[in-house]
């Protein structure tokens, strides 16, 4: 048997539902004339399953998992590494250290431009774009354990 | 007080100064958004949302909603000048508009592209003047077991006319659903599955899963190695069509106004779906079809009009019913309840200015962008030479700018970063992520309303099927999945088969 994309999708998404039975456990189903605060979730985790189930029956129709390409993946993989790198920092380091960080990195680390030009148009967009937010529209960004938006205040 | 009368006061509401300032503004990001690869409309107004929280409802939701039909306009530039859409519902743009740009007409076909989504788009604002009041008024009959029915309409319908299968967009839907359970129970006070993290009693929010699934998900997706493309800039000489290009222009423009406002109604990715069903009726309407791919006017009047009228015609459901069609429509929900005006039947009548305002609003939207589009093309195709490896970093930075600043939570951001893997996996796997965020948007009202249906019934079901609007849509809803059935059991090809075929085509 081949396998392919909705076989696996479909695990997935049967475990996943069965999680959500087994995180549950704790709340009331209730009854028909009082509904309890686990009636929805164990509705919509029952009919998630059932529907994959389904789409594991039928999974003849999609493609074979040895097609998908996955050669975007270690692009992606660096994008979410930073990313989330930039999110744990942002509201310790603010707005103004995290985000030429952000860019920096992306442009240089992931993409290979030209460190100048990158550390250039890192410090410009953050530049801009805090013009923007914080003195033009009025909204406060963050500004971390440093306080840099009071520089402006 | 008359439809006329409304819509003066509406207007003596849209035509203030600020108002049409953030009418411009919308408009002009808008077409930005649309113009750059990469970024949707859904990505642009959920980014931008924060920066409404300052503004009167009005202005906010003007400024939203200029974006998202300014993204339709916008679109269509990089689809004809560069060959790729700007944004999903330039895909059938893309085909016979760049062919006509590389015979030397870009201008035309940019003039053609803009006229015929300004008279599609004006043609959508008529027609929700004259629907979208005598809707909300007759939606004001519904009770709990009518929008729990009305729900469920939504969603099969979404299934029906998707163009992945039913049991793939309902699967998604249950997701959705699953995830808007999240946070404290209304009813009962139950904390569900919220893992002691404060900021979950609150549930999920909409902003962070949208901007994650498709803003992030789809710069996961993207390597800049890519995106490159050869702009081809037109003169400003060169953007009126000739006679005969008017002529060949005119039916479509005209058939894909009607055609997209009423597919626009209807739940799912309407506009996308628009423009593919008109490019469809188009050729095979010509008297010759074998242009079609290689210049056809046709090719580029009927879709380009076919998407806006529908992003117009998305607003009806959304205003008339509070009913989300899709997860643009829904963010712009979450914008207005932000401000505290619940979109819905009772809009029109207790805040006559809000919705009177923002209808013709989209009259001088309208106009403004026509106005934008032609002569500032030039400065617009500079924007695309931004190398995609410095532009998807800026997206990321707004991402999380705009997630953050909605409440203040980093949870927020974190799942926005979860779900954009998510939305990254889901394509890797053909699942559309809209069905999700619309589940999502509709999961506290469908919960709430069904449970205070059996509880109005003492826990019996037959409550959906006695009261004649809840059984009449559930009616709808049977023959829906019976016809999806049916095409099943005789596995034919029908226009949703071949909808999907085209899509993935193109997308190769």
């Amino acid at each position: 048997m081949t396998l392919r994309t909705d076989h696996i999708a479909g695990l997935i998404f049967v475990a996943f539902g069965l999680l959500v039975f087994a995180l549950s456990g704790d709340l009331p189903f209730g009854t028909l004339s009082f509904p309890g605060a686990g009636m929805m979730p164990k509705l919509a985790a029952g009919s998630l399953i059932f529907f994959a189930l389904l789409l594991i029956l039928r999974a003849n129709e999609s493609e074979p998992i040895a097609t998908v390409p996955w050669g975007d993946l270690p692009h992606a993989t660096r994008v979410v590494a930073i990313t989330a790198a930039a999110i744990a920092l942002y509201q310790t380091l603010g707005f103004l250290i995290t985000m030429p960080l952000l860019l920096f990195a992306l442009t240089f680390g992931t993409e290979r431009r030209n460190p100048l030009v990158a550390a250039a148009f890192s410090i410009g967009a953050v530049a801009l774009t805090y013009l923007l937010f914080a003195v033009a529209l009025k909204t406060p960004l963050e500004r971390g354990v440093f306080g840099f938006w009071l520089w402006v205040r | 007080m008359g439809t006329v009368e409304s819509l003066l006061l509406g207007f003596s509401v849209a035509l203030q100064p600020d108002v049409l300032l953030y009418a411009f503004l919308g408009c002009l990001i808008g077409t930005l958004v649309g113009v750059l690869p990469g970024i949707g409309p859904l990505s642009g107004i959920s980014i931008l949302l924060p920066v409404t929280f300052g503004l009167d409802t009005t202005k906010s939701v003007v400024m939203l909603a200029g974006i998202y039909y300014g993204s339709q306009y916008g679109g269509s530039t990089t689809a004809i000048l560069m060959r790729l859409p700007g944004e999903a519902a330039s895909v059938m743009t893309c085909i016979d508009g760049h062919a006509m740009a590389q015979k030397g007409r870009a201008g035309a076909a940019l003039c053609i592209a803009a006229v015929g989504s300004w008279v599609a788009g004006t043609f959508g604002v008529i027609m929700l003047t004259l629907i979208a009041p005598p809707l909300a008024a007759f939606a004001l009959r519904f009770g709990p077991p009518e929008y729990t029915a009305l729900l469920v309409l939504g969603l099969i319908f979404l299934a029906y006319m998707s163009s992945t299968s039913l049991p793939r967009t309902l699967l998604m839907a249950c997701l959705g659903l699953l995830l808007g359970t999240v946070g404290i129970d209304n009813m009962t006070g139950h904390f569900r599955y919220s893992f002691d993290i404060a900021e979950l009693g609150d549930g999920i929010g909409i902003v962070p899963v949208a901007i994650g699934l498709f803003g992030l998900g789809e710069i996961l997706s993207t390597p800049s190695a890519k995106v490159v493309g050869k702009v081809i800039a037109p003169k400003l000489r060169q953007l009126l069509p000739s006679r005969r290009e008017w002529r060949q222009a005119a039916m479509p423009i005209a058939r894909g106004s009607v055609l997209g406002f009423l597919i626009g109604l209807t739940p799912g990715s309407a506009h996308i779906i628009s423009s593919f069903l008109s490019y469809g009726v188009e050729r095979r309407l010509s008297k010759h079809p074998e242009e079609f791919g290689k210049g056809a006017v046709a090719g580029v009047a009927g879709p380009e009009s076919a998407n806006n009228a529908a992003s117009t015609g998305a607003f009806v459901p959304m205003l008339a019913l509070g009913l989300p069609t899709g997860p643009i429509t829904a963010v712009l929900i979450a914008a207005l309840m932000i401000h505290g005006v619940p979109p819905g039947p009772t809009l029109v009548n207790e805040h006559p200015n809000i919705f009177w305002g923002f209808v013709a609003s989209m009259y001088v939207g309208n106009l403004m962008l026509l106005a934008l589009n032609l002569p500032l093309v030039s400065i617009f195709v500079n924007v695309l030479r931004i190398p995609y490896a410095y532009l998807y970093p800026l997206v990321i930075m707004f991402c999380i700018i705009g997630v953050y600043e909605v409440s203040h939570s980093i949870i927020d951001v974190w799942i926005m970063l979860i779900m954009g893997v998510v939305g990254y996996g889901l394509r890797k796997f053909g699942l559309d992520p809209a069905p999700l965020v619309l589940g999502l948007v509709i999961a506290p009202t469908f919960e709430m309303s069904l449970r205070q249906s059996l509880i109005m019934s003492n826990g019996n079901w037959t409550i959906f099927f006695q009261r004649p609007i809840a059984a009449v849509l559930l009616a709808v809803c049977a023959m829906l999945l019976g016809l999806a059935a049916l095409s099943l059991i005789r596995r034919r090809r029908d226009w949703r088969s071949r909808l999907a075929e085209a899509e993935a085509g193109e997308n190769r």
